[in-house]
């Protein structure tokens, strides 16, 4: 099962240095943005520019915890609340979609999956007029209910394309097997087919997941307390009518990416594995 | 089948959940005013139920947020029909908050707004008419003039500012210059000043209204209007800033600099002179405290221009109207007035308590002088596509895209389209 | 009762898996799509906006975006922006994919790690990207220089023609995670047998790979590239952060000369026909995908 056979003896070697070259050269806008957070505004601009601080400046991470209305732990569940009921709503809706859509021959498929796609066609800005007055009228508007319904509308359409893949590829004899053994066709989908096509629903949960997360404009729009709209919002503390504060910038995007850092590295046994584990066996 | 009941109960519960329970979305007011009911005097609902009044405002900065809520906290504990309270719409985000919320009908009682943008939003028709309530007899016309469409009055002025330059004075020194006085002397001094990594001058030149901001006072300083960018005064406006960017005394990248960016440039030493405003002052004496920098009056061709910025109050039509002028009319007393622009580094737009400020802050009061000539853009609704004209104009001669003539007729051509409507 | 039943029996059915999630959509997505379509054959600007009754206008809103040279420019732009993006971000990503599903050592947490650029808010990665290409302050001209590849500071964003490479590689930079774990996670659904019964079969790395891997990748690469092009098609915030459409207008995209029309010049009814051509577009390239791929599956 899986990729079992590991490298092994140089080829192991050299590729892993490969691996940490290509890392550094794709992840050094990531350090520079560490750098950039621990040096003073003076520093910033210095001409040439420094690749490590001369002078460390840590004031802009104390700075991230509590800017005057906005506070990041609040604000840190105001988003984990969104996204994972963005996510949730996405994988709920969005798997038997994908199966209905994978192993059913309907009339009506195709212009079922324009449809999904045709969703994701306009341009966010355009779209927030009429959700605006949609949620208004439902009386969500300014309730975190709003930026999960709309973040879950990203999330949708993306599980979906991605899922039926999945779907697709699992061999009909598993299906077959399945109802043989009692199973109608939503027992089956439930207890056979889901567990196999899991790779997929794990990296769509996460992907959901991730869209919720770093949604600006929804969260924004929606939402009008400042204590209610969602991690993403703490930008503004630092991006004002005159300018921008760049170590304070700097230092709210590491902080708003080590949550997410850390439930990767946490979690990532269990996603990475979710996502790696052949899906097909035999 | 088990999937498909508790997804669907799961839907109709999260829908019943919130159709039903939606009580936080309607007063949010009642939590953000914590601080306002900290006065003792609670809203007492037993016989008649407070007005809310809600304010949306722009200001990310700590300080600007602290001192509103103060007065609003202020007044709330001095009466008890009235509950203020505001809320924080970033200024990237405030006039797509006002467009969508103009169309949605969900708009605060009262909006504070950048003065250029006043009059399109009046011509909206959603700001009360507040012509005769308020006496301005003593404020600045220009800031008057950009809550005033067609005779009637929109709005009340917030607190005002201007633009002036800002030199390194060390640098000057060193290099034996004279603070520049007229286009030529800035041109030379900025020449002089520009060696190593060092430029000489710097202002935003963004291709949007902020650039148009800052090139406005060398438009206006020939005498010619901002609508009149295809005249001999538009066209030498935009040889000069041509000249200076070719000659090197001003960096191409002023095109991608905010204002808060070239303060960046100013106090890392990477140029000698600025055109900014008065609201960097504070940041500036807690970055660099040991820099020797002053402000002087911004360079002029035939007369000494700049150009007048702030914010305006605007009641919106409709809601409570009179709550809202009542929490003005206190907002607007000298006393209110005088805590709001001494925390933040604003100028009065009342020229009476604007001559009492700043008493010991030369610098500071040195904007006070500047703003004798300062004028406002615009006014007119239609002032954002002709402040993107002019910038456009700008933003071409700078990096060498047109000639001067040919971008300033570029310009004109779409103002008279503007304006001939 | 039984007519529905029996109607539900075969194929069917799969109706009632797709429509809680179509139904979802449709509501909320569907009525802001027609509420668009009808804003931009009205004439909404700063002075209708309020009225109860907005005045028609027919094509003319079209008609005059088509004669807008920032338009016409903005959809060349749009057009060579996402065909550069989609395919340096795919083949990178593709690359990276293969590369990680080798089994050695640091192969999995470097490939977590390679998700980040992805996790960073967009409006950061803009300025910082914004900030590497400065022509002074910036890293890359320092590094360019520093290893001698250049000798004079190239001025990245205050120049046309080099603002849009900027803005791509910016853009490729967030693409690439995207890309390299959906392909990562397609090449899991290719049974392990296959290429050891290639190998026992003496084929080659690059036979199996065209003859087994891509074959069987084929509806994962299709999936991430037509969704890889809708998303960079109407990317706005990075563009719009990172230049806002300049310098002079060279890097406007649809989506962000759409946002300045209707938010900063009030025309909302031009701004919304301009989000209607974007939408148009991908409509065409949408049909074109369908008629492609569920042909082959039902082949």
């Amino acid at each position: 099962m899986g990729d079992e056979k590991k490298v092994a003896g140089s080829k192991n070697v050299i590729l892993c240095i490969l691996a940490v070259v290509v890392l550094c050269i794709l992840l050094f806008p990531l350090f520079w943005i560490i750098a950039t957070s621990l040096k003073t505004e003076k520093e910033i601009f210095q001409i040439p520019p420094t690749l490590v601080p001369h002078v460390w400046n840590t004031k802009s991470y104390a700075a991230q915890v509590e800017t005057g209305d906005f506070n990041m732990f609040r604000s840190f569940g105001n988003s984990l609340l969104i996204s994972f009921g963005a996510m949730a709503i996405s994988v709920i809706l969005a798997v038997p979609a994908s199966y209905g859509i994978a192993k059913y021959r309907f009339k009506g498929k195709k212009m079922v999956m324009l449809g999904f796609l045709v969703t994701q066609m306009l341009p966010v800005s355009v779209l927030l007029t009429p959700m605006f007055i949609m949620f208004k009228n439902i009386h969500l508007y300014n309730t975190p209910y709003a930026a999960i319904l709309a973040d879950a509308t990203i999330g949708i359409p993306f599980s979906v394309l991605i899922l039926k893949n999945f779907f697709a590829s699992i061999p009909k004899e598993l299906e077959e097997a399945a109802y043989i053994d009692g199973c109608n066709r939503f027992t089956g989908f439930v207890r056979v087919l889901v567990p196999i096509a899991k790779p997929g629903v794990v990296v769509c949960a996460v992907f959901s997941f991730l869209y919720g997360w770093g949604d600006l404009a929804y969260g924004m729009t929606f939402i009008l307390d400042q204590q209610k709209r969602p991690i993403t919002a703490g930008i503004f503390n630092f991006m004002g009518q005159y300018g921008t504060k760049w170590s304070y910038l700097t230092a709210f995007a590491v902080v708003t990416i080590i949550p997410v850092a850390l439930i990767f590295i946490f979690m990532q046994k269990y996603i990475i594995i979710g996502m790696t584990n052949g899906a097909v066996k035999g | 089948m088990k999937t498909r009941k508790i997804a669907t109960l799961l839907a109709a519960a999260l829908l019943a959940g919130t159709l039903a329970g939606c009580g936080s979305s309607g007063t949010g007011a009642t939590e953000s005013v914590t601080s306002a009911v900290e006065g003792g005097t609670e809203a007492s609902l037993s016989e008649k139920e407070a007005e809310n009044v809600t304010i949306w405002y722009y200001w990310e900065a700590e300080n600007h947020q602290k001192a509103m809520n103060e007065v609003i906290k202020g007044y709330n504990a001095s009466q008890d029909e009235i509950l203020v309270t505001a809320k924080y719409v970033p200024f990237a985000d405030f006039k797509k908050q006002l467009s969508i919320g103009a169309s949605a009908s969900e708009l605060p009682d009262i909006a504070i707004l950048d003065s250029p943008d006043h009059a399109s939003y009046a011509s909206m028709d959603i700001f009360a008419d507040l012509t005769g309530k308020f006496d301005l007899s003593n404020y600045y016309q220009g800031a008057v003039d950009s809550c005033t469409i067609d005779g009637t009055l929109y709005g009340v002025p917030f607190g005002v500012n201007c633009l002036g330059l800002y030199y390194n004075a060390d640098m000057l020194q060193e290099a034996g210059c004279e603070v520049p006085d007229t286009w030529e002397e800035l041109k030379d001094t900025a020449e002089t000043l520009t060696q190593g990594n060092v430029t000489g001058l710097a202002f935003c030149s963004l291709q949007n209204e902020e650039g148009t901001f800052n090139f406005a006072p060398w438009l206006w300083s020939t005498g010619a209007s901002s609508y009149e960018m295809n005249s001999e005064g538009g066209i030498k406006a935009l040889t000069f800033v041509k000249e200076l960017v070719d000659c090197g005394a001003m960096d191409k990248e002023c095109i991608n600099w905010t204002q808060g960016d070239v303060m960046n440039q100013f106090i890392s030493g990477n140029v000698a002179m600025m055109v900014n405003g008065p609201w960097q002052i504070p940041t500036m004496r807690e970055e660099v405290p040991e820099m020797n920098w002053d402000v002087a009056l911004i360079p002029k061709d035939e007369e000494y221009a700049s150009d007048l910025g702030g914010e305006n109050y605007a009641v919106v039509a409709g809601r409570n109207e009179e709550a809202a002028l009542k929490f003005l009319e206190y907002a607007t007393s000298p006393d209110q007035v005088r805590t709001l622009m001494d925390s933040f580094g604003y100028i009065s737009a009342d020229k009476e308590i604007a001559a009492t400020q700043f008493t010991e802050d030369v610098q500071m009061k040195f904007f006070t002088e500047q703003l004798e000539y300062a004028k406002p853009r615009g006014p007119l609704a239609e002032w954002p596509e002709i402040s993107d004209a002019i910038s456009l104009a700008f933003n071409q001669v700078m990096i060498g895209e047109a000639e001067p003539e040919e971008a300033a007729a570029t310009a004109q051509s779409t103002i008279d389209s503007i304006i001939g409507q | 009762m039984h007519k529905v039943k029996k109607f539900f029996q075969y194929d069917n059915i799969g109706y009632l898996f797709v429509l809680p999630a179509f139904l979802y959509m449709l509501i909320f997505v569907g009525y802001p799509i027609v509420d668009n379509i009808i804003l931009s054959f009205q004439d909404v600007t700063m002075k209708t906006l309020t009225a109860a009754h907005k005045p028609f206008a027919g094509l003319d809103n079209y008609i005059e975006i088509f004669k807008d040279p920032v338009f016409l420019k903005s959809l060349g732009n749009t057009l060579l922006f996402t065909v550069c993006c989609l395919v340096l971000q795919f083949l990178i990503g593709f690359a990276l994919a293969v590369f990680f599903n080798q089994n050695f050592r640091f192969s999995k947490p470097v490939r977590g790690l390679l998700m980040m650029p992805w996790m960073i808010p967009i409006t950061v990665t803009a300025l910082i990207f914004k900030f590497i290409f400065g022509t002074d302050v910036g890293i890359l001209n320092f590094i360019l220089k520093s290893l001698g590849l250049i000798k004079e500071n190239i001025d990245w964003l205050t120049s046309s023609g080099t603002a849009m490479f900027a803005i791509i590689m910016a853009n490729v930079w967030i693409g690439i995670p995207f890309n390299m774990i959906l392909l990562s996670t397609g090449l899991t659904t290719i049974p392990q047998e296959l290429y050891e019964s290639a190998s026992i079969d003496g084929a080659g790395k690059v036979q199996t790979f065209f003859k087994i891997t891509l074959p069987l990748l084929k509806p994962t690469i299709e999936a991430v590239l037509i969704l890889g092009f809708i998303y960079t098609f109407k990317v706005f915030d990075l563009v719009y952060v990172m230049t806002g459409g300049g310098p002079v207008n060279s890097t406007h995209m649809l989506s962000t000369y759409s946002y300045k029309l209707s938010f900063e010049m009030f025309k909302y009814s031009k701004g919304s026909a301009v989000a209607n051509v974007l939408f148009v577009i991908l409509l065409v390239v949408g049909v074109f995908y369908l008629r492609m791929t569920v042909e082959e599956e039902e082949a």
